[in-house]
């Protein structure tokens, strides 16, 4: 449906209310009568179950939130089971499958301990993330998944080039599987790289609950990444808990529909205080992806040395030293960090996070893990060919077939933008205030009480055809198999509340060709790519798979308060 | 009061989205679309002869060659290619104008760059909020690490309207002085 919120003179309701709200007097006066009202009419909908979210004590509350909930019921899984009837989530554990082979996968209730709280949460096979999946690359392998949390479920192969009817979206291209069914997926695997799964059904609750696993491809040509001392996943993810435990979730619809749910515990790999202890010299690889809901990390290393390799689909074209990993929600890098000395090595979030109320940045620096090296030393193959970038010709060729078309006229512009309708007046004028200024990117909640009370019945996001208008669910883009279609996605910064996206395209892989009409050096296959607010990013999708697929933004409560869109892909003919 | 009952009705009801120009209080003159949205204006001190009638911008673009979306530095901080330009001037007879970044505290200096014949200049810079101050060196000195001449044009980054809410927000509740601001 076309947008309905534009006025004649192109402001909305909300712009010219500020405008005509600029003395300070009118404008406390209108909040004083406006929040008792609105909050009489929010108090129906306060359900029982509701905790308050955690907020900085350094900033205080707007006026007019105070005692107010989302409108919408809280959901916390496994209520009223004794604890005790519930499996203890075990780490994840290496799962080899040949090409052929049958796995069973089951979705239960796990327990965990987080931060000293008993929790139930949601696992695969009853493990936290789920099995690492390792399969060689053109294989087929066949996954059964039994549902036996009480919501329905799903599970999408993220990245992966499969066949479409087993892409694991819901109403696209199957139902999702209820409570007590199954569905068997038959996922075939293209190509080597790093991927991950997870369910498509409310993923800001059974993602944020636990359900995600790895899934490593292991390419086929030898020497592939060059040597490491070893590999080691790492899961990044945040949750958001009070001193009673986690906080609940939306039950029919998201909370943080604004910014997305950010947690306010760290994770790696499902542990809160997860460590590593290896030898002086080690070249460790890591196989970053990150899980979260919203948040986007940049992950130091205490100093170390970091080389990047890959990401989502492949290996970069060249190999490429690099301070931190900036790395959105369902993107996945793939780098080597040399530790040639021994001590303590902190691996980090490292970010200048905004404090709204005193209009600044401030540093702030999270914990992932820990890194002990020792004095014994390692062998020194791997640190002695880590001192050198390969490039990787056979990436480079690849990608050369694809650059006559890096200069074309996009075929296709996208806008992201979002509508609100129904919040909070106080959340309005001072998010309306606050828009003065919008950083590129969004690295913490600096809004929690504000993000935490919009809810999907109240936030819309939006992909939009600035073409034609339509928009989300309204778009279904008719291609062949074997286009090649550039998009143009523009962030606008003029949104009510603009905010970075990782935008993910399913069953296809595409080059971020421009960043702000500035040219990718150093290209890579991805799936998901992060557009900073105010930017403008240029890819070129190889439509190379047929069916009918999604386009949408990974985080988890933008996807699930509209922002999708649909495009199907005819088979080539025989 | 018909305000205020216009407004509860407009607030209880209305749609407020989509691509909104004027959400912006004020500086609907500033408002851009795409990488210009973090352009800023640097204004003419006039303290330089030459540049009484002077206008200059500066724009920030990602970084050439970085493999992400955004250019962080060590300690997260955006790097950004500054590319700044001044116009309708005349080039000083004698001295060399010279870019400087620093703090809204004036408490790091750094210096970017002296200007070309063409008077615009691209540098690195890795601060999230900072005002770009021009000055008349008397020599080119790469290794000075502040200015000591007259100061011929300034501006703030964009980030510089993120002001503090204390005492200055739409609820005018604080007394900005107790969190260390003046009035």
């Amino acid at each position: 449906m076309p947008s309905t919120d534009t006025a004649t003179d192109g402001r909305t309701p909300a712009a010219k209310i500020s405008m005509k709200c600029s003395a300070r007097s009118v404008l406390v006066a209108a909040i004083g009568i406006l929040i008792p009202s609105f909050l009489e009419a929010q108090q129906d909908t306060v359900r029982e179950g509701w905790r308050m979210v955690p907020m900085d004590p350094n900033m205080p509350m707007m006026p007019g939130l105070e005692g107010a909930v989302p409108g919408v019921s809280a959901f916390l899984p496994g209520l009223g089971i004794n604890f005790a009837t519930i499996a203890e989530a075990r780490p994840s554990e290496l799962v080899t499958l040949a090409d052929g082979d049958t796995l069973d996968i089951t979705v239960s209730l796990v327990r965990r301990e987080l931060q000293g709280h008993e929790t139930v949460m949601f696992g695969y096979n009853g493990q936290y993330p789920g099995p690492m999946l390792q399969v060689p690359e053109d294989a087929t392998v066949v996954v059964r998944v039994a549902n036996q949390i009480e919501m329905p479920t799903t599970i999408h192969w993220h990245g992966i080039r499969l066949e479409n009817q087993f892409d694991g979206v819901p109403g696209i291209t199957q139902a999702a599987i209820q409570s007590g069914d199954s569905f068997t997926y038959e996922v075939y695997v293209p190509d080597a790289g790093l991927f991950w799964y997870h369910p498509h059904v409310r993923e800001d609750v059974q993602q944020d609950l636990g359900l995600f696993g790895n899934m490593v491809v292991t390419p086929s040509e030898a020497d592939y990444y060059g040597p490491a001392s070893r590999e080691v996943a790492f899961v990044l993810d945040d949750i958001l808990m009070d001193d009673s435990g986690v906080l609940p979730w939306g039950e029919t619809a998201p909370t943080h529909a604004l910014m997305g749910r950010f947690g306010n515990v760290m994770m790696v790999n499902g542990e809160t205080d997860h460590t590593l202890t290896a030898q002086t010299g080690e070249v460790i690889r890591f196989l970053m992806t990150n899980v979260a809901n919203s948040r986007t990390f940049n992950v130091t290393f205490g100093g170390a040395p970091v080389k990047l390799l890959a990401s989502d689909v492949g290996r970069f074209e060249r190999e490429q030293w690099i301070e931190s990993v900036v790395i959105g929600p369902a993107e996945r890098y793939v780098v080597d960090v040399l530790f040639d000395q021994p001590g303590n090595f902190v691996i980090a979030n490292t970010i200048q996070a905004v404090n709204h109320f005193r209009g600044e940045f401030y540093p702030r620096v999270d914990t992932l893990s820990v890194v002990t090296i020792t004095d014994e030393r390692a062998p020194s193959v791997a640190s002695e060919r880590f001192q050198t970038l390969r490039t990787h010709q056979t990436v480079v060729d690849e990608i050369n077939q694809f650059r006559p078309h890096f200069g074309r006229t996009p075929d296709y512009d996208l806008e992201t933008t979002v509508r609100v309708q129904g919040l909070n007046p106080s959340i309005v004028l001072t998010m309306e205030a606050d828009t003065l200024f919008v950083p590129p990117m969004e690295w913490n909640d600096a809004m929690p009480m504000a993000n935490w009370l919009s809810t999907g019945e109240q936030v819309t996001w939006i992909l939009r055809d600035r073409r034609t208008g339509a928009e989300n669910q309204e778009i279904n883009w008719q291609f062949d198999q074997g286009d090649l279609v550039k998009f143009r996605i523009f962030n606008t910064p003029e949104s009510f509340h603009p905010m970075n996206h990782p935008i993910h395209i399913h069953g296809q892989r595409f080059l971020v060709i421009a960043l702000d009409g500035v040219q990718s050096q150093n290209l890579v296959w991805k799936d998901t790519a992060i557009v900073p607010v105010g930017s403008m990013m240029d890819v070129l999708v190889e439509m190379s798979n047929p069916g009918r697929w999604m386009l949408h933004c990974h985080i988890a409560e933008h996807l699930h308060t509209g922002m999708s869109l649909n495009f199907t892909v005819a088979e080539a003919s025989p | 009061m018909l305000f205020i009952l216009a407004a509860a009705a407009l607030f209880s009801s209305a749609e407020i989205g989509g691509s909104n120009p004027t959400s912006n209080i004020g500086l609907t003159n500033c408002v851009a679309g795409g990488p210009a949205y973090y352009r800023f204006r640097l204004f003419t001190t006039r303290n330089v002869p030459g540049t009484g009638l002077a206008t200059g911008s500066a724009e920030v673009s990602v970084i050439e060659g970085s493999p992400f979306s955004v250019s962080l530095s060590s300690d997260g901080s955006y790097v950004y290619d500054l590319q700044i330009s001044l116009e309708r001037m005349r080039i000083p007879a004698q001295g060399h104008l010279v870019a400087w970044v620093t703090t809204p505290e004036i408490d790091h200096i750094q210096r970017i760059g002296a200007f070309d014949a063409d008077l615009t200049l691209v540098a690195p810079v890795a601060w999230n909020k900072f005002i770009v101050v021009i000055t008349l060196e008397p020599i080119n000195d790469p290794t000075a690490t502040t200015w000591t001449g007259p100061i011929a044009f300034r501006g703030m980054s964009r980030s510089g309207l993120m002001h503090t809410m204390a005492g200055h927000g739409v609820f005018d509740q604080e007394n900005c002085a107790i969190y260390g601001y003046g009035n």
